[in-house]
């Protein structure tokens, strides 16, 4: 059978939220990793609350922000997994193209991203991932017969809700309550959710 | 490679007959969850074991994300109108050769179980079964089988006791069980005769069944 993986970015392949990392540029990494938790945890509404971090975080020049990801550990056996599985595997991340394209390009597998512009040097989000869009439009490609989804945030919800295989991941945090509802599995540990992916 | 690809652990139930409020594999017996001592049980033989949740599943998933955060769980959002046959199908995701099922609320003897597990490595089905003891015991019926002269099961009785019960867990392929409402040891009838190999288990069901693993518990800490 064939099958489709998709992987949330922050906090899943990437060991640390990104968000909080490029803050720390500005001073102000525990506020939006205030931010980044009332977010994920769903008490602000993603499209609301990326607006408002990309507009404070948008005053980091990119390539600035390009190296302060690149210094983010990714996760080593989610790593490999996607390496092996290339052709199957997608990055689903709300995160902005502009920031993360060097990295989802060096992994080498497709992704799905928010989009943005560059208006009078000012940074535009001008379109927010839906992740459950991201999955349907992946079906709709009639390429894979199976989907699964990995997440651990409120972002992650309808990704999971529109995926064959939900898998609430906790390997950097616990899953927010919502990802474990949506969710057909909760997993906790790295080899624990690639050994179970690559028996499936 | 180890015989046993992996373990599923069926958690899901309501635990209704016992009456505590919370997953049975929640329940504490000798200072330690029951749960957390079939793990301990399990880790030598299996690299992978699944826990089906249901009833309560947050104790659960709370539990296993700070002491045993390498196991995965398995959500059965249906468990208050299917049965463990239905949790262990759901378990038995990613698995495809030879799986131990059992379930939640057993207390089982360390070394009988490493008996039943390597008798266990040369069968295609090998069932459970335990001196009959427990409240409200499914009775098995056994032979010799005449080529080997090992043990095996002919027959599950509800009505004529026997000198053995069903012990709630087994070793089989994920493709014996199907969909269906049926009690697990109906899904293994059609199977039999099947091996076996008798081991010292308490499984809690009742609060009768909890005092005698209680004291069981107890009395194997006293020996040891």
């Amino acid at each position: 059978m064939s099958t489709a993986f998709c992987f949330d970015l922050d906090g899943t392949v990437t060991t640390l939220e990104i968000l909080p990392c490029i803050a720390a540029e500005l001073g102000i990494a525990e506020e939006i990793a205030t931010l980044t938790r009332l977010t994920m945890d769903g008490h602000i509404p993603f499209p609301d609350s990326l607006r408002l971090r990309a507009l404070i975080l948008g005053q980091v020049p990119a390539e600035r922000v390009h190296e302060i990801i690149d210094s983010i550990p990714l996760e080593p056996m989610l790593l490999s997994f996607i390496d092996a599985f290339n052709d199957a595997s997608f990055i689903v991340t709300g995160n902005l193209d502009i920031w993360v394209e060097p990295l989802l390009s060096r992994l080498g597998c497709r992704w799905f991203s928010s989009k943005t512009k560059q208006d009078s040097g000012r940074l535009v989000v001008e379109h927010i991932l839906d992740k459950g869009e991201a999955i349907r439009s992946l079906r709709r490609e009639g390429k894979y017969e199976r989907i699964v989804a990995v997440g651990d945030g409120a972002n992650d919800i309808s990704m999971l809700e529109e995926a064959d295989i939900a898998i609430a991941y906790g390997g950097v945090h616990p899953p927010i309550p919502g990802t474990i509802i949506a969710a057909d599995l909760v997993i906790n540990h790295p080899s624990s959710l690639c050994t179970l992916l690559k028996a499936l | 490679m180890y015989p046993i690809e992996g373990a599923v652990i069926a958690c899901a139930g309501l635990g209704s007959r016992l009456g505590m409020g919370l997953p049975k594999c929640m329940i504490e017996v000798g200072g330690q969850t029951i749960l957390s001592q079939l793990i301990s049980l399990l880790r030598p033989w299996v690299t992978r074991i699944h826990v089906v949740v249901g009833y309560r599943e947050e104790l659960i998933i709370d539990y296993c994300s700070r002491h045993h955060p390498e196991v995965v769980i398995v959500r059965n959002g249906e468990f208050r109108s299917t049965n463990t046959a239905h949790s262990l199908m759901l378990g038995s995701i990613g698995f495809s050769r030879k799986v131990l099922y059992l379930d939640g609320d057993l207390l089982i003897d360390r070394e009988s179980f490493e008996g039943f597990l390597e008798h266990a490595a040369g069968c295609e089905l090998t069932l459970g079964i335990t001196q009959a003891k427990s409240s409200e015991a499914v009775y098995v019926s056994t032979g010799t089988d005449s080529d080997s002269g090992s043990l095996e099961v002919r027959g599950f009785h509800r009505d004529m006791p026997t000198e053995y019960e069903w012990a709630n867990f087994f070793v089989a392929s994920p493709a014996l069980l199907g969909p269906g409402s049926k009690y697990v040891f109906e899904c293994l009838a059609p199977f039999l005769p099947a091996a076996t190999h008798p081991v010292e288990v308490f499984e809690v069901d009742t609060p009768e069944d909890l005092d005698r693993a209680k004291a069981w518990v107890n009395s194997q800490a006293i020996k040891n």
